[in-house]
């Protein structure tokens, strides 16, 4: 499942990346290089409420940086240093949300050929109707 | 007026000729050396330029980019272009580039002095006047319908500018780099100036499109606003109880971004906007929960035809064009 984030985590200064649904629930969470101490999820929760109107969001916070990117899927977070090739994980995330799409679409969001996840993003997707 | 001419070429002992060659011309102009396009593009925003001498073939930007470059952002200076490599065809590119000659290498110095001369008399080919107050001047170049360029010098400071008329219409302003009523808001500021009038005017894309009346009237506002600041800032006794106001901080954002970006920022406007207190607090107290501490700046797109920069220590919001520099932005107001 980490696959499909493997791009967006390898890039310089990515410390890591969040998914959420539409509603809030927390899908995917992981860490890049240099990590990121678990947070709540309610915390980030709380985060999104405060953007619930915005499309995208570049906040710069004291010790660190948040990329927020509201898609049909849910809400990626990537966590980054202060300095971040941020044209750079703009122009993965854009990759990755039309990749999730794709999956999405085609009804194997990771690739796999049993479609019953339970965990994970899976979660999120709708099962193809057999 | 002094007259900088630029000499851009990556062959160092090629300009150092130049420069011993051009040291007789000392009276006409003075020489500045750079050895590429992105040294001369630096040259070009410090300082005021007269005309460029270029070489094509030059490491990182070459002659034609910065041929380019300076017809977009400094169309008002002349460029010649010298070269090893001359074809016709590239002499042709060159011209239609916007060059005002090509020279083949190698040539005489004396014979590209001569032609640095005849071009740097043009730009005052209609006339100079010194000591002036721009603004009826400007409004008689309107009646007559004059098409011209007018490079101005303010008294004190030595700053200078640049005015574009076409037909009596102010097309263009350039002060450094900032172009259009940015610039000309500035250089309207200017109490006592001198000026040259070239009768030609390279401009062609009316980037003002206002009235020059309201234009000069907005320009003596800003300047009363700007001494106003000024001698507020000498008496000091209000401000120091009660730090800037709402105006002067919006004031100084909108100024720190013009200076470095220009026209190209994309503001639409600086305000102070209650609607967004709550919502800069609440993503704050979310950051120092998430061990991120308190939020120092953020651009918000809420699909709208403006984005947001949220600065929560100024408690101000700058509204942008979708399309402005966002990472040049940040970078900026992150300092």
């Amino acid at each position: 499942m980490s696959a499909l984030f493997d791009d967006l985590l390898a890039v310089e200064g990515v410390k890591g990346v969040l998914f959420f649904s539409s509603a809030g629930e927390l899908l995917f969470e992981e860490s890049g290089v240099g990590g990121m101490g678990k947070s709540s999820a309610r915390d980030w929760q709380a985060l999104l409420v405060c953007l619930d109107v915005t499309r995208e969001a570049d906040l710069i916070f004291e010790m660190g940086r948040l990329y927020i990117r509201k898609a049909d899927e849910g809400m990626l977070v990537v966590r980054m240093g202060r300095i971040a090739p941020a044209s750079m994980i703009r122009l993965n995330c854009d990759i990755l949300i039309s990749e999730i799409k794709s999956k999405k679409g085609s009804g194997k969001p990771f690739g796999g050929t049993k479609l019953k996840p339970k965990k994970g993003l899976g979660r999120f997707f709708r099962l193809p109707e057999l | 007026m002094i007259k900088n001419v630029l000499l851009v070429d990556d062959d160092r002992e090629m300009l150092l000729a130049l420069q011993e060659g051009f040291a007789r011309y000392g009276d006409s102009f003075s020489v500045l050396l750079a050895g590429d396009g992105v040294e001369a593009l630096e040259y070009l925003k410090r300082q005021p330029v007269s005309l460029v001498v270029t070489d094509l073939k030059m490491p990182r930007v070459d002659g034609f980019e910065l041929l380019a470059t300076i017809m977009a952002n400094f169309p008002d200076i002349p460029v010649i272009i010298i070269t090893g490599y001359s074809t016709p065809r590239m002499e042709h590119l060159a011209r239609k580039g916007g060059a005002v000659a090509f020279v083949a290498k190698p040539f005489l110095i004396e014979n590209l002095a001569r032609q640095i001369v005849s071009m740097l008399r043009q730009e005052a080919d209609g006339g100079t006047l010194h000591n002036v107050s721009s603004g009826m001047f400007l409004q008689l170049i309107e009646m007559e319908q004059k098409t011209c360029t007018i490079r101005l010098e303010e008294k004190t400071s030595g700053e200078k500018g640049v005015l574009f008329f076409m037909e009596g219409e102010l097309y263009d302003a350039r002060v450094g780099e900032r172009q259009g009523e940015i610039a000309a808001y500035e250089i309207f500021a200017w109490d006592s100036v001198s000026l040259a009038i070239q009768n030609t005017c390279t401009v062609r894309q009316n980037r003002i499109n206002k009235e020059l009346s309201s234009l000069l009237i907005e320009g003596a506002r800003r300047s009363d606003e700007l001494k106003a600041r000024r001698s507020e800032r000498q008496g000091g006794e209000f401000r120091l109880k009660s730090g800037p106001s709402p105006e002067d901080t919006q004031n100084g954002v909108l100024q720190k971004i013009e200076c470095t970006l220009g026209m190209r920022c994309k503001v639409e406007d600086v305000i102070q906007d209650e609607r967004w207190t709550g919502r800069i607090l609440r993503i704050s107290q979310c950051g120092e929960r998430l061990k991120l501490g308190k939020l120092a700046l953020a651009y918000i797109d809420q699909g709208d035809s403006r984005d947001y920069l949220l600065l929560p220590a100024d408690q101000t919001v700058v509204a942008v064009n979708p399309k402005c520099p966002r990472d040049k932005l940040l970078q900026l107001l992150d300092e």
